[in-house]
């Protein structure tokens, strides 16, 4: 019986209903449409490692420690100020005043919860291996709580200013169970849930009881629109109004349309092109990548293929990094000293066949760009086989090992030293292409023990030039995040690419 | 005249729109001057009518005349290929099972079956783990969906030739069983053989788009008709030439093929002979 | 004479003509009680439930359980082909350990027979699992989009016999004329345009530029109405084609001119006679259609962003979601074999010719 009323309902839900109100009501009664290509796929927070997931969820529950929109450093959001006791204690003090949708207090009680929660290998969470050095958190009083950890940990400041520690209702969750709590989530957000259509919106309205002003959206509906043409589609048709991921080629278009303009940013999320040595061939040779990386023309892809949009690197960290340090020289582009390289080396540039795995719609352009490249490094006779990969396909080859000598992948959000350095130039990381040098390992490690800021940053900057030098990779640039937004809104996009709808203004 | 325009217009017309994309296939090179291949960022997403240009450029500044005349190449190759790989395989399968009923025309059956119920999109996920993206996946994975339809139409067939008087009179002489099948059912069967191969031959071609789109398309930078159709979404709003060229050229050519597939149909037909 | 038309007639019953606009397969080939594969001599007396069609209706439930067992297995196995499902639905930064660890609890580090023997033991009793990439029961999941899918390509089904049948017919009867030629050049061309591009067109035309219909997702009749014309568009043209020289052939047969020879007015004609006989491959047809269109909305699903079947599997396929995957895979076959039943008795009732092959012509 309930699978007939389940069909039956599936019925009225596809026929009835209000079908999406347009541009004009939606601005008078202020409600937001965003849309997403994905749905969220869970609504419990710090569970599933997930940028689309994350970006819904974070409009129902808080932060415990955010990060300021301009610097990109640790900010209060529901932790108003921390402190490191000792060694391995880190000390938080917790805003007053912050309440549950459901009525519950916020305090100390539900970061030891949410913790627990975390920790619980019951729940199967992606976030418990990043928990994994936390050992207990301990409560001193109701606004103030202890996270103890195995060992020294100065980076846990790093980790917890983000999506990965959002404090949950405890009572809610101990009575209710978490699965309850995914059917209906309860948190201290901005907005509070509202309805989930599986595999087709999710609205949540505004939380008047927010411990900040309530937003000025009364009502925010995410929709999930696979095809991109479609949603840009959406977008001119002013069924939605605001998109990410808009293709350089089509900004002009866009902001001439009367409908919507590009809002764009220098997003953290880098590109690059890796020089494999982690297996036997020319990427083993320092001079040879040194070659490569003269070889290709960054600025001429920047303008040519992207049109302009994106943000040249020197090294492994872009400025908005914490840990960035910026003395670095980047590497210029001369053929000539490209050719002088690989006579050093040994190597006949004419002789030289490579090949390069790409990924394809992944990151902006990135099966154009490789293309590109590939027709850069011709022009010096090099012939490069461009292999391009379905997205799982290629993830399954670096980590195999079994890519090509060179491929494209981007990584982010990148906002501090370790969570990029530490992943990428380890030998033995999942996704890393280089490796075999103990002496930058041994560097690595011992800079993410150092809990001095000052002596932390020096280290870094330390490991950053020695990267360089080793030319791993081809350095590219940061994305552009191009997002189309409707005109009636007014709303920054962020670099570390959250979709945060209380931050978005409402136009008279 | 008429009666001659009426019986056999479409395949006159059809067999024009054939010869016409075999005609840019082989002469690709002698029609137009620029490379397919060859990108100039400088020039990327020119309208036609741009000097050196007629039909315009895409995203990398590669001249699109050029790749469509030579996406006429790969458009025949993938139809041949699978058209024969289909025909050979299915069409034995279906010869086979149609004969040897019983046992092993149940199998071959219930395999076709098997593979039916399971979504295509599958087969072209696995086969692009073994043998990786492009031209040999797309003719793979069309060939593995395409053979059930010869397998059938076949087996059909035998079943009902079989019961002809002159295979009973055959075997009363005491006809060996492969000659039986290969000399006296298969030349019988053919016709049908080759009325459904010319028009999967245009279902290949347009099934190639469907595979694009799904993210299993030719690699880079060959030229097909339907990826480029596949990559002409993210501009159709700034360069609505790179969807309806290729677009006309798949359409125009299906068209084609299809109305010389009707005609065979027609003229193959005994009744419509008289 | 009549045996040779006879010999012509058994041919096209069973052969070129309704095969060849696409694939409609013989009631020969599926095994139908009416004409198995071995060749059966008994007379049946006529539609009625009789203890042979209990005891055929038992076998092909047999049939439709092998089938889709088989289906699993292969889709089982060929799906550990396909790379890795736990990198995918991790983070990027996840450490080696962490990676196995979560394969250990996933099971995915046992052997695959022992992983098989786990998945055919929780089947049978209808536990596929939870989904890897989203934390839910994976035939729940299945399950909860399947009407979605359902009600899309029944529409689309209807929508066809609408368009295509008539067209189809009129066409027949009119023979060569203008609206024959037109009539099925658009039909050719109908299987000639990619789905996506025609949707896209569409999306272009009606919602960019004219704002009358919604550019996807579901909430009203009008947003039934792309998805359904892009998803008929090739099976009403291949619709419309057989339909055409379903028709031709059926006017043709003795029998109808008999019925003309007798003076019955031309409607009559058609409607009673060549329409029935007609119908076989159209249902065939249909039969097949229905099974593709559940699994053939996938592009206009994506497209549409209609909150479908089809859209479910292709993500979990290209997300290596092996539960949902196996869930919708099993969802396909049964629904697949079990219309391919309905089809086949359905034949049974329209041409009782066809319930013994061996009556003779």
């Amino acid at each position: 019986m309930t699978r007939f009323t389940t069909l039956l309902t599936a019925l009225a839900v596809l026929l009835g209903l209000a079908a999406s109100a347009p541009a004009q009501d939606r601005a008078r009664t202020k409600e937001i449409v965003v849309a997403f290509a994905a749905e969220p796929r869970t609504l419990l927070p710090v569970t599933i490692v997930d940028w689309t997931t994350n970006n819904m969820v974070e409009h129902m529950y808080d932060r415990l420690v955010d990060r300021d929109p301009k610097t990109y450093k640790p900010a209060p959001m529901l932790a108003t100020g921390w402190k490191v006791i000792n060694d391995t204690t880190w000390e938080f003090t917790l805003r007053r005043n912050v309440k549950f949708h459901n009525g519950e207090v916020f305090d100390a009680r539900s970061v030891k919860a949410t913790m627990e929660y975390i920790k619980d290998p019951a729940n199967k969470t992606h976030y418990q291996p990043r928990w994994a050095l936390v050992k207990e958190v301990q409560i001193v009083n109701d606004q103030t709580v202890r996270f103890v950890t195995e060992k020294p940990w100065p980076g846990l400041i790093d980790r917890i200013a983000g999506s990965d520690f959002l404090p949950m209702p405890p009572k809610a969750l101990k009575e209710q169970g978490a699965p309850a709590l995914a059917a209906k989530p309860i948190g201290t957000g901005a907005f509070r849930f509202v309805q989930w259509v599986r595999d087709e919106k999710l609205v949540v309205e505004r939380n008047p009881d927010y411990w900040q002003t309530p937003a000025e959206a009364s009502r925010v509906t995410f929709r999930f629109i696979p095809e991109f043409s479609a949603r840009l589609a959406a977008l001119l048709a002013g069924e939605i109004d605001i998109m990410k991921d808009v293709p350089p080629q089509n900004v002009e278009m866009l902001d001439k349309s009367g409908k919507a303009r590009l809002r764009a940013t220098v997003s953290s999320r880098i590109n690059y092109l890796a020089l494999v040595n982690l297996k036997p061939g020319p990427m083993q040779d320092l001079r040879v990548r040194k070659a490569i990386q003269a070889a290709v023309n960054v600025d001429e892809l920047i303008q040519q293929v992207l049109k302009g949009r994106a943000t040249k690197m020197c090294g492994p960290l872009s400025p908005i990094n914490v840990d960035y340090s910026p003395k670095l020289q980047c590497a210029k582009h001369d053929p000539a000293q490209a050719q002088a390289l690989f006579k050093e080396a040994g190597v006949d540039p004419t002789r030289l066949q490579l090949t390069l795995d790409s990924p394809s719609g992944r990151y902006p352009l990135d099966k154009d760009v490789s293309l590109a490249i590939a027709a850069q490094l011709q022009r010096l006779g090099i012939k490069t086989n461009v292999v391009v990969n379905e997205w799982g396909t290629h993830l399954d080859k670096i980590k195999n090992r079994t890519t090509g000598d060179m491929f494209f992948l981007g990584w982010g959000p990148a906002l501090d030293a370790q969570n990029t350095i530490e992943q990428l130039f380890l030998g033995k990381q999942t996704y890393s292409s280089y490796g075999n040098n103990a002496a930058l390992e041994a560097k690595i490690n011992q800079a993410v023990t150092i809990v001095d800021p000052r002596k932390r940053l020096e280290a870094w900057a330390e490991i950053q030039q020695l990267v360089r030098d080793e030319a791993p990779w081809v350095f590219l640039w940061q994305q552009h995040d191009l997002y189309g937004v409707a005109n009636w809104i007014e709303w920054t996009p962020r670099a570390d690419e959250r979709i945060w709808m209380y931050e978005a203004k409402l136009a008279r | 005249m008429t009666r001659f325009i009426g019986r056999h217009g479409r395949g006159v017309l059809g067999l024009v729109i054939a010869a016409l994309v075999v005609v840019a296939a082989v002469a690709a090179p002698l029609l137009v001057a620029q490379d397919p291949l060859q990108s100039d960022f400088a020039l990327g997403l020119k309208p036609p009518g741009t000097p050196g240009h007629p039909l315009g450029t895409d995203q990398l500044g590669r001249d699109l005349l050029a790749r469509v005349l030579y996406g006429a190449r790969v458009a025949l190759f993938i139809g041949l290929s699978c058209v024969l790989l289909t025909a050979v395989v299915g069409g034995l399968a279906g010869l086979l099972a149609g004969y040897y009923e019983g046992w092993f025309g149940a199998v071959v059956m219930r395999v076709a079956d098997v593979q039916l119920s399971f979504p295509f999109i599958l087969l072209a996920l696995t086969i692009n783990a073994i043998v990786g993206l492009g031209l040999r996946n797309i003719i793979v994975s069309l060939s593995v969906a395409g053979w059930v339809v010869y397998a059938r139409v076949v087996r059909g067939e035998v079943l009902s030739v079989k019961e002809r008087e002159f295979v009973h009179a055959a075997q009363a002489l005491g006809l060996g069983r492969a000659r039986l099948l290969f000399r006296h059912i298969l030349p019988n069967v053919a016709p049908s053989i080759v009325i459904v191969a010319s028009l999967q031959f245009a279902q290949f071609i347009v099934a190639e788009a469907a595979i694009s789109f799904l993210g299993f398309g030719v690699q880079p930078p060959t030229p097909a008709w339907g990826s480029m159709l596949s990559e002409s979404r993210d501009y159709l709003y700034v360069a609505w030439w790179l969807a309806a060229f290729p677009g006309a050229a798949l359409a125009l050519t299906a068209l084609g093929i299809n109305l010389v597939g009707d005609w065979l149909r027609d003229v193959l037909d005994p009744r419509f002979r008289v | 004479m009549s045996a040779l038309t006879a010999r012509a007639r058994s041919a096209s019953r069973s052969g070129i003509w309704g095969c060849c606009a696409q694939e409609a397969p013989k009631p020969a080939d599926t095994g139908s009680l009416y004409s198995s594969g071995r060749a059966r001599r008994r007379a049946r007396p006529g539609i009625g439930y009789t203890p042979g069609v209990r005891a055929y209706l038992l076998s092909r439930l047999g049939q439709t359980v092998l089938v889709v067992f088989l289906s699993l297995t292969a889709v089982f196995f060929l799906m550990r082909l396909g790379g890795d499902p736990v990198l995918l639905f991790l983070p990027m930064d996840i450490q080696a350990k962490d990676l196995s660890e979560f394969r250990e609890r996933l099971g995915f580090n046992d052997p695959v027979a022992v992983q098989y023997g786990r998945f055919v033991g929780r089947a049978i009793r209808g536990d596929f699992g939870e989904s890897l990439r989203y934390k839910q029961d994976a035939l729940g999941l299945v399950l909860e989009r399947l009407p979605a899918t359902l009600y899309l390509a029944l529409a689309a089904l209807g929508l066809t016999f609408l368009v295509a049948v008539p067209v189809g017919v009129l066409s027949a009867v009119r023979r060569g004329s203008l609206f024959d030629f037109f009539g099925m050049g658009a039909a050719v061309l109908g299987q000639a345009v990619p789905g996506f591009w025609l949707g896209l067109m569409l999306i272009y035309l009606f919602s960019v530029q004219l704002g009358w219909l919604p550019t996807g997702g579901t909430g009203s009749a009008r947003h039934f109405v792309m998805p359904c014309v892009v998803l008929a568009s090739f099976y009403a043209a291949r619709m419309a084609r057989i339909t055409r020289s379903s028709v031709l052939d059926t006017l043709n047969e003795e029998f109808v001119l008999t019925a003309r020879a007798k003076g019955l007015a031309e409607r009559m004609v058609i409607a009673k006679h060549a329409l029935k006989n007609s119908a076989i491959p159209i249902v065939t047809l249909a039969g097949l259609d229905t099974g593709q269109l559940l699994g053939g909305a996938v592009i206009t699903e994506t497209i549409f962003a209609w909150p479908g079947l089809g859209r479910l599997t292709v993500q979990a396929l290209l997300n290596r979601d092996f539960p949902v995957v196996l869930a919708a895979v099993f969802i396909f076959s049964v629904t697949y074999t079990l219309i391919n039943l309905v089809v086949d008795l359905l034949y049974g009732w329209l041409d009782p010719r066809t319930r013994t092959r061996a009556a003779g012509t």
